[in-house]
């Protein structure tokens, strides 16, 4: 039985080329015109030089009626009202706690925007504030949604419904928010036997589907009980799609997680990390997904 | 000894008046400041001064074993120091950015343009060199550390003289200065550097930049050359943007500058050679002058006075006759007097009834008013007579005593601290609110 | 060294080049998945790997937080097995400590820093192969780092280093060249707009000849700058098509 694999370096083969699409976007880099006219109004990714409009980063020129920005390739999370996050607490300061969520300012969540165990709703005492850290401490995972996005760019977060909150048994994923595709619901049950939540800021919760779907501890209190190996391996399974998706840079959402869960199947678990593995799996999942679109 | 940051206001009439091309010493755009050089007793001693920036430079040799690559070359080190005697925004022992650059830069403009000739250093090949150490001082920051040090250390290689050494077969005497005299470095050539400072993304450049200039600058060129147009190092630093042309005009600048300070160079080496032979006394002792005042008697300065009365007169007859009413002192309490109102508040929106007042005497002030608000400023302060007052109300703010203003005549109107007493008055405000000054009529 | 000619007659090199060749730029984008952005890049024997991360929050002491501006941090390391001699580089020296502050430098000046208050941005230079022009190399590999982390830069940054040999500039020394002692220019370059972000000289070099040195500086700045655009582009292509949308 091998007890490690070595691999030597090949020429790398670039995948693009086995995909039709065609390139009708505009492509730009740092320092390149967009345009002369001025008529144009500035979005993200774009700076007036000398009457002109630059692009700052590398990127496609995306136009709506007078609006021009350039989407960089991979950002940091930047925080819209209603998005769903998945964070790490870093920090416990005065009525709030200061969240890890891959934006380039750490987010906050107030402790008025947490819900209270037992859902009762009053003013947050002195003595909540004394208990803040019996809820979450430095290192505690929590989901939550995006309330207001402050001037210089920091989020302010709140778990103020049953479904987010102090988060248990599970794996993280880290990706790029900007392969997280945008849909109406970012809590998904898959049928394999996991849930999954993909957050807009690029962090990804792998757990075991509850059985009861009520908590009325709005999520604080964790669930230590051990986890059936069956799960274990849907879940480590889900894990290493997830990662074969990202190094093939396909867009994240429940239906491309479940073909590349679908198409992984006849693999081991840990040969899905192979790269012959992962570009076939990738392929028939593309396959899949363009026959899904008809 | 954290730096203190440069207020805003400063920072805003620098860069103005830098816009207008004016200096806050009086130097124009290329204006050097004086640069006095003084030897101390020993060789290889010297103090730089550049305005008020004094740089000690020491020079001292070793004997030593070669470097294993180079076995036929002396070694040079420099060495700068910033301690906290030049300021206090300097703090001992830690190494700070400012310290490695103007180290690194040293380094480079005189170990890499080669001034000294290294190879004359050697004694013995592989066995005995000289071992040559550069200590730099910075005693006062005044800013452009870098030109003075620069200098510093050139003068001080220029001035110091090495023992004696002869090396007969195998072996090798070193004689002391009474044997025989010391003997100068062989100096190729003096590099000199020369910083320009750049302001408003390099629309403007000054030489030779004072400290306040250093620090509102947006970035720093250094060039190094030396007499003969040879340019020993370029460094850009702060993160300007910078044209070719820029670069190449600075370099020309440089080339004056270098002739005129390796001139002065010459001189001062020149005039201690003569002091030390003709056995007069030398030394930093009789270099530091004498700062006491020995005369009553002022220096004239010639001053063009021709068009000055045909310029006093056309500025009184455009100005506003000066008002006829002058305010009388008021006096509140013993110690505390008040003449006229103050100039208007400008800490920001006024709240809701003091912008009604404003409102309605909002008037046009003359340029004479502005004297005599310098007036009021100044003397609202000082006591004068010694009266009773007339009443004193405390406010229960957690600050000072709060006391009430009343004006003289009803027409003036103030903004006041409390009491209903005044038909204009608000809320509570503190005493440190300046007072608007209303003029009253002609 | 003596006796060996940088410059033959026939105008050629130590390595065959001519004076205003480049060496070969080969390099590539986003090597690592952890990382926002990273690069490595090779011009001729010179390898120099550079990572970028974020903006992100302020890690460290808070105070050094700038209140209207991103504050970059730098750090350039070569790793011992760089020279031809092993030489253990202690992170505090001054040769390491001068560079990380031109990096710094010149990154600040081109990156657009006034959109990310009280953040950090951190790029990691680390040279694995020395063989002259390593600062150059680093600032070249530094931005393809930054434009891989999708953070806003003024233009690219190029750089390149230039000589003077017998009344001819030469472009991209190599370390024989280097060490050879004469004239070096190292130059960073805003392609767009001819802009000198850091411009550093060492050695003797006759004012005359100093705007033909400049000159072929910024020319070979000006060839990096279409190779470094062309990797560019290949990415930005290769990953849209990826992403399909």
């Amino acid at each position: 039985m091998a007890a490690m694999e070595l691999r030597l370096p090949v020429p790398r083969k670039v995948v693009s080329q086995g995909l039709a699409r065609g390139s009708d976007k505009h492509l730009v880099a740092p320092g390149d015109t967009i345009t002369t006219d001025t008529g144009y109004m500035r979005g993200h990714g774009t700076y007036m030089g000398d009457e002109k409009l630059v692009a700052s980063v590398a990127g496609a020129v995306e136009r709506v009626n007078k609006l021009i920005c350039v989407k960089a390739l991979k950002t940091r999370y930047n925080g819209e009202v209603g998005d769903i996050v998945v964070g790490r607490i870093t920090e416990v300061q005065q009525k709030r706690w200061k969240v890890e969520t891959n934006a380039r300012l750490d987010s906050v969540l107030l402790l008025s925007s947490m819900n209270l165990p037992g859902g009762e709703l009053r003013r947050r005492s002195a003595e909540d504030e004394l208990a803040m850290r019996d809820y979450l401490q430095e290192g505690d995972l929590i989901s939550a949604e995006v309330q207001a996005v402050f001037s210089d760019g920091a989020v302010s977060l709140h778990t103020r419904s049953l479904k987010y909150g102090k988060l248990g048994q599970g794996v993280l994923v880290q990706v790029s928010p900007s392969l997280v595709k945008r849909q109406k619901t970012h809590f998904h049950d898959l049928p394999c036997g996991a849930s999954v939540i993909l957050g807009n800021n690029g962090f990804i919760w792998i757990y075991p589907t509850p059985e009861q779907k009520d908590e009325e501890a709005g999520g604080f209190v964790t669930n230590l009980e051990p986890v059936p190996l069956h799960d274990r391996e849907v879940i480590s399974r889900l894990r290493n799609c997830i990662l074969a998706l990202v190094a093939q840079k396909l867009m994240l959402y429940d239906t491309s997680i479940l073909y590349c869960y679908e198409a992984s199947l006849p693999h081991q678990i840990k040969d899905i990390l192979k790269p012959e593995v992962m570009q076939e799996i990738v392929l028939e999942t593309r396959h899949r997904l363009l026959e899904l679109e008809g | 000894m954290k730096e203190t940051p440069l207020s805003n206001c400063e920072r805003r009439f620098l860069l103005r008046a830098i816009e207008e091309r004016k200096r806050l010493d009086g130097r124009q755009s290329y204006d050097y400041r004086n640069v006095r050089i003084s030897f101390g007793a020993d060789y290889g001693c010297c103090i730089v001064e550049l305005g008020r920036t004094k740089v000690l430079g020491q020079v001292s040799c070793e004997l030593v074993s070669p470097k294993l690559n180079r076995a036929t070359e002396g070694i040079l080190f420099f060495n700068l120091e910033l301690s906290p005697m030049a300021s206090p925004a300097f703090e001992p022992g830690r190494q700070s950015e400012l310290l490695v650059k103007l180290n690194r830069l040293l380094e480079r403009c005189l170990r890499n343009s080669k001034c000294i000739d290294t190879e004359s250093l050697c004694v013995v090949a592989g066995v005995k060199v000289w071992q040559i150490r550069v200590d730099l001082h910075l005693l006062n920051h005044d800013g452009n550390i870098i030109d003075a040090a620069s200098i510093a250390a050139i003068v001080a290689l220029c001035h110091f003289r090495r023992p004696d050494v002869s090396v007969q077969g195998d072996e090798v005497t070193l004689y002391t200065p009474e044997e025989r005299d010391p003997v100068p470095l062989s100096i190729h050539h003096m590099p000199i550097c020369v910083s320009f400072a750049f302001f408003q993304q390099g629309t403007y450049l000054l030489v030779d930049p004072s400290e306040r200039e250093e620090r509102v600058m947006d970035g720093l060129l250094v060039i190094a050359m030396n007499k003969h147009r040879e340019i020993c190092t370029i460094q850009s630093s702060g993160g300007i943007m910078l044209l070719k042309d820029q670069v190449l005009r600075c370099s020309k600048i440089t080339g004056v500058k270098v002739a005129e300070i390796t001139e002065l160079i010459q001189k001062a080496l020149e005039n201690d050679r003569k002091v030390r032979k003709e056995g007069g006394k030398f030394g930093f002792a009789e270099s530091i002058p004498n700062q006491k005042i020995s005369a009553f008697k002022m220096e004239r300065a010639p001053v063009d006075t021709n068009d000055v009365e045909e310029q006093a007169e056309e500025i009184i007859t455009k100005a506003d006759p000066p008002s006829e009413v002058f305010a009388k002192p008021i006096l509140q309490t013993p110690g505390t007097a008040q003449i006229g109102e103050g100039i208007e508040n400008s800490w920001g929106d006024l709240e809701e009834s003091e912008r009604e007042e404003q409102e309605e005497d909002n008037s046009d002030d003359a340029t004479t008013s502005g004297v005599q608000k310098m007036e009021t400023e100044e003397i609202s302060g000082v006591s004068k007579t010694k009266k009773e007052a007339d009443t004193i109300i405390l406010s229960d703010s957690e600050e000072e005593v709060v006391v009430v203003l009343e004006p003289e005549e009803t027409r003036k109107k103030t903004r006041t601290h409390t009491s209903a007493k005044q038909e204009n008055s608000s809320s509570k405000k503190t005493f440190n609110k300046k007072r608007k000054k209303k003029r009253t009529t002609h | 060294m003596a006796g060996l000619e940088l410059l033959s007659d026939e105008g050629y090199r130590v390595d065959g080049r001519r004076a205003g060749e480049l060496r070969k730029v080969r390099a590539r984008m986003g090597v690592f998945a952890q990382a926002d952005g990273s690069a490595y890049i090779e011009q001729g024997n010179t390898k120099v790997l550079a990572v970028v991360y974020g903006p992100h929050e302020m890690r460290g002491s808070r105070s050094k937080a700038l209140h209207d501006r991103a504050l970059v941090n730098c750090q350039y390391s070569m790793a011992t097995f760089s020279t031809g001699e092993r030489k253990r580089r202690p992170h505090g020296d001054r040769k390491s400590s001068e560079m990380t502050l031109h990096l710094k430098q010149t990154f600040e000046a081109a990156i657009l820093t006034q959109l990310y208050p009280r953040s950090q941005i951190d790029i990691y230079v680390q040279v694995l192969q020395a063989d002259g022009g390593n600062y150059c190399a680093s600032v070249n590999a530094a931005t393809l780092a930054t434009i891989d982390a999708g953070i806003p830069m003024r233009d690219y940054v190029c750089a390149s280093s230039a000589g003077f040999i017998e009344d001819t500039p030469l472009a991209d020394l190599n370390y024989v060249e280097e060490a050879a002692g004469g004239p070096q220019v190292a130059l960073a370059l805003l392609p767009k707009s001819d802009q000198i972000a850091l411009l550093e000289m060492n050695s003797r070099l006759h004012e005359d000849h100093l705007d033909q040195v400049i000159e072929a500086a910024i020319k070979a700045c000006k060839d990096i700058y279409t190779v470094l655009d062309q990797v560019v582009r290949e990415h930005v292509h290769e990953v849209t098509t990826l992403l399909g949308e």
